[in-house]
């Protein structure tokens, strides 16, 4: 048994990415070195985003020789003005792999705890270098630490560690990695560019390695409000994610160890006395009211098995079999395993069925899940076909399976609370896509939130038309939690939305200077990899991008004629003052007349029956 | 009496100047006044479409129906030909009253120098036909000319009214290669004549065998060539023959359905044509050569094609062709599907067509 889990620890986590690092975006050095930016970029924007902080955020890339052939080692820092991490945990949040802050369910650019330890690998297994980071959380004292990581250990090893007195707060992160600026560097550009555009109210700088600067300052003056933690939604949710929660529901029967008995005795107040079983009873049941859960558990158990703690110690506890009533334990001192009845009568028996089958249907639901009311949960529970005091724990599998069904079938639940989700808001996209495309026609729409496996997410999207934007649309910008979407765009779901629409209803024709703009927000993008790169068509958000493309092709149709009526108007008004006076010239010598007719009162009606039309 | 006479036709000729010139001008002061009261001026033209085309049983001829389109200035689709249009009518003025003469042709160049583009000549060719018809008059009235030239021979005697050569004189049988019938000839006075026919023949080959065989002194006749379909300079002057000088007139043409049809659009008028009424002349006798005279004259023939075929199914549905010699022969053509051209009749000499078969064709348009 315990060989069997040593053989799984060798195999780290940090060992399993490194197995797999093609799929987290580290397959060459032309794309980890895009990933690689990627992610510290976008760390350093999820982390001052989480703390309502105008991101500055100042990105350089520097060859160790600028005279070499990519690929070569470049030196990539990452600096900004968040909230910075605490210094006991930044060897972890950087060491290990699968260590984050954001698994909670909200929306985040970072889902998975890997992204910055998966560019610290790549670095140091490139180039052999370590990992500096300063960090500083008080914007007075910064930790300054030297990092290697140990792959097979999945554990940072610090080389150096020492603390200096600054006066700014954030946080900074350069590594060493093999890369290939010749080929990423456009993409790198792009993503720079595309992600000050979803972050207008950030401020960008890239130094490039060819001694080129970008700097994007911030557009708008208002953060979108950070997102909350809160819990998943029931539509759509499935039958492994209700276990998982079932698991944390369920209180475990406790390990009856020496630490444990210790505990009961210090809480019933007799660390030092040695009460006999009837008297450890009497003074529990005073104390009731104030003994935490485990304890309570134990002296249920206590009372069926009628032992005092000396008993108690020679014991382990095997199983509780509630539909048998009675209880398993193993007698260290008999070296045999034995039962007593459980009486259901008793007032312990509830307490321990309670605990070992979970919390009620209704309990459940109110308590694991979002928009969920006891009223709800009773109806939904009478709609499902159960009991609502039915325990959790014991449901069997099919139980289970048409708890999933119903749950997502069920309509009365209230629509998923978008508060975990930030949205940038129509507001701030609409400024960020004028600013960036200077388009003549610009709408944008915020779709109301939905949900895919229990999962809310919003769809938010502009279009934008004319102006600067270049022929050969649309242009599609992807966004996917204010992450920019550039690599494999063909299995998207955003681009089958797109591809499916037939722009020629809409008077878009031709090649059209033409861009449209989608964001998904969610607590978890349906990402296909773990790069982040492309969504997967859940029909959910499918929906949603098609009816939000829907709305703004048709409000694009309804500017596309009356820009042509424009256009026109403005080609007729071109041809009135090109032709009357023509008119007017012939007609005064075929009249015999000297002085020419009064013409110009019709040009000047012409010109504002066309104002009037626009 | 002839001086009383030349007078009037003299007179005449100035009146038909006049008119047009003052057509023009009223037209022109309309457009003026809608302008100087802030108006979009506009032109009712009437419609040349295929519905719009009718045949005048009484006038035997194709005319335009009631329908008119409105061209107005306003609807900016229509403001350039608009302007072409009055541009034309502009043009056509002066060149009446400073009695030039042009062409087709011309009129695409010259509407150059007044930054009116025209397409292509058949733009330009269009908006003519639309003056036309505004006018109900002929281009040849307003001095446009085609560039197809056919000829004439014989002894008539015209008067110039051109400018330079007016009151000049001539004799339209000086000449053996015949005299092109062009502007100068067109609006010439028609002094007299001795001949009692005009004989109107399709090809330029036969027509030069016509002059070298005298059939002009023969058959006291005037020859016209009028190569292959006559142009309207010369179905106006085969009418002013026949109305002024009293002359009837015949057609010879090739054996086959195309020139049955230029025999009928000398007598009738095509439906091209159908807003003006002064080019037909109702009386003109087609005598040949006629389908039944293949058989008869033993002529050398050809197969008909594919296209002439589906030319004689065409006509068939043509009002015109519903009787008489018409649709006899067009039947017959279609029996035989063979066709024979004047030129066959060498087979049997070179002089056969005006020693034979001529007198045998005069004989009989008597009767017809
Ligand atoms: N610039 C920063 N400022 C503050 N905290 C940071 C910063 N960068 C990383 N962190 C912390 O380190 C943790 C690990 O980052 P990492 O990129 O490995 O994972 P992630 O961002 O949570 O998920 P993903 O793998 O999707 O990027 C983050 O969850 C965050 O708590
Ligand atoms: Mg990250």
């Amino acid at each position: 048994m315990s060989s069997i889990k040593e053989k799984f620890n060798q195999i780290s986590p940090s060992e399993f990415f490194y197995r797999n690092r093609d799929l987290a975006g580290f397959s060459n050095p032309t794309r980890s070195l895009y990933t690689a930016v990627r992610e510290f970029v976008e760390n350093s924007l999820d982390a001052c985003d989480q703390k309502g902080i105008f991101p500055d955020v100042h990105l350089s890339i520097k060859a160790v020789d600028p005279d070499a052939p990519d690929p070569k080692p470049y030196i990539l820092t990452v600096k900004d003005n968040g909230p910075g991490i605490e210094s006991k945990h930044v060897p972890l949040a950087f060491g290990t792999v699968l260590y984050g802050s954001k698994f909670g369910l909200k929306q985040a650019r970072g889902m998975f705890g890997l992204g910055a330890t998966m560019a610290i690998l790549y670095g140091q297994i490139t180039t052999n270098k370590p990992v500096y980071v300063k960090s500083s959380t008080d914007g007075k004292i910064q930790d300054e630490f030297e990092l290697l990581l140990d792959i097979q250990k999945n554990k940072p090893v610090i080389l150096k560690h020492n603390t200096k007195e600054v006066t700014k707060r954030g946080l900074s992160v350069s590594i060493c990695l093999e890369g290939d600026y010749a080929k990423a560097g456009s993409k790198i550009k792009d993503y720079v560019y595309e992600t000050s555009l979803i972050t207008p109210y950030a401020t960008i700088t890239f130094d490039d390695p060819k001694g080129e600067k970008f700097h994007y300052s911030k557009i708008v003056n208002d953060m979108p409000p950070a997102p909350t933690i809160i819990r998943p939604h029931a539509h759509g949710i499935d039958v492994e994610t209700i276990r998982r929660m079932m698991v944390e529901s369920q209180f475990e029967i406790p390990n009856i160890d020496d630490a444990m008995v210790e505990k009961v005795r210090k809480d019933l107040g007799l660390a030092k006395n040695n009460l006999a079983f009837t008297g450890i009873m009497d003074k529990a049941k005073k104390r009731w009211k104030t003994l935490s859960k485990p304890v309570r558990v134990v002296i249920a158990l206590m009372s069926f098995l009628k032992m005092d703690f000396d008993k108690l110690n020679k014991i382990r506890i095997e199983d509780i079999d509630v539909p048998n009533k009675k209880l398993y334990y193993w007698d260290f001192g008999d070296s045999q395993s034995k039962s007593v009845d459980m009486d259901p009568e008793s007032q312990y028996y509830k307490q321990l069925t309670g605990t070992v089958q979970g919390e009620t249907l209704t309990t459940f639901l109110t308590k694991r899940f979002q928009r969920i009311g006891p009223s709800t949960a009773v109806k939904f529970a009478e709609f499902a076909g159960f009991k609502p005091e039915k325990r959790m724990g014991s449901m069997t599998n099919e139980e289970l399976v048409k708890l999933s069904d119903s749950l997502q079938k069920f309509e009365d639940f209230l629509s998923p609370d978008p508060s975990c989700l930030a949205p940038l808001g129509e507001e701030p996209l609409e400024k960020g896509i004028k600013k960036f495309f200077k388009p003549d026609f610009c709408a944008v729409i915020q779709r109301p939130a939905s949900a895919y496996s229990g999962f809310p997410f919003i769809v938010e999207m502009g279009i934008a038309y004319g102006g600067e934007i270049r022929p050969g649309g649309p242009h599609v910008y992807r966004y996917a939690n204010r992450i920019p979407l550039l690599y494999d765009e063909g299995s998207d779901v955003v681009l089958k939305v797109v591809n499916d629409t037939d722009w020629s209803r809409y008077k878009v024709k031709g090649d059209p200077p033409f861009v449209i703009v989608t964001h998904i927000c969610s607590t978890r993008i349906p990402y296909k990899t773990v790069g982040k790169e492309n969504v997967a068509d859940r029909q959910e958000i499918e929906r949603e991008l098609r009816l939000g493309l829907q709305f703004l092709s048709r409000k694009l149709a309804a500017y596309m004629s009356k820009r042509g009526q424009a256009e026109m108007a403005k080609k007729r008004a071109n041809l009135y003052a090109k032709y009357l006076p023509l008119i007017a010239q012939f007609c005064t010598e075929l009249a015999g007349k000297t002085k020419e007719p009064n013409y110009k009162k019709l040009l000047e009606e012409e010109i504002i029956v066309d104002d009037k039309q626009i | 009496m002839t001086t009383n006479k030349s007078k009037d036709r003299k007179q005449k000729a100035i009146e038909k100047q006049q008119n047009i010139i003052d057509a023009l001008k009223d037209h022109g002061a309309k457009v003026y006044g809608d302008l100087d009261n802030g108006q979009f001026p506009k032109f009712s033209i009437p419609s040349r479409s295929v519905s719009n085309i009718v045949y005048d049983k009484k006038l035997r001829q194709y005319i335009l129906g009631n329908s008119a389109a409105l061209r107005s200035s306003r609807n900016s689709s229509q403001l350039r030909s608009f302007t072409q249009l009055m541009w034309l009518a502009f043009f056509a003025n002066r060149l009446t009253q400073e009695k030039k003469s042009s062409t087709l042709r011309d009129v695409y160049y010259s509407s150059q120098a007044f930054a009116i583009e025209f397409e292509d000549q058949s733009e330009s060719d269009n908006i003519i036909v639309d003056l036309e018809a505004v006018l109900s008059k002929p281009r040849e009235d307003f001095h446009i000319f085609p560039e197809e030239r056919s000829s004439i021979f014989g002894d008539l005697n015209i008067e110039y009214t051109i400018p330079g050569y007016e009151g000049k004189r001539m004799n339209l049988s000086n000449h053996p290669d015949g005299y092109a019938i062009g502007p100068s000839l067109t609006t010439a006075e028609l002094v007299d004549t001795s001949a009692e026919i005009v004989i109107a023949i399709e090809k330029g080959g036969l027509f030069t065998r016509f002059v070298e065989e005298q059939v002009d002194k023969k058959f006291k006749s005037i020859i016209i060539n009028t190569g292959g379909q006559a142009p309207r300079s010369t179905r106006t002057l085969l009418k002013r023959l026949h109305d002024e000088m009293g002359l009837p007139v015949i057609v010879l043409t090739d054996g086959d359905v195309y020139g049955e049809h230029i025999a009928m659009v000398i007598k009738s008028g095509s439906a091209n044509a159908a807003h003006l009424r002064e080019l037909t002349v109702p009386d003109a006798k087609w005598v040949g050569v006629w389908a039944t005279d293949i058989e008869k004259f033993k002529l050398p023939t050809i197969p008909m094609t594919e296209s002439d075929i589906k030319r004689c199914y065409d006509l068939q549905s043509d009002p015109r062709y519903q009787e008489g010699i018409w649709k006899k022969e067009l039947d017959v053509f279609l029996k035989i599907k063979r066709k024979a051209e004047l030129e066959a009749f060498s087979k049997y000499g070179l002089t056969n067509i005006t020693d034979k078969y001529l007198p045998q064709k005069l004989e009989l348009a008597k009767s017809l």
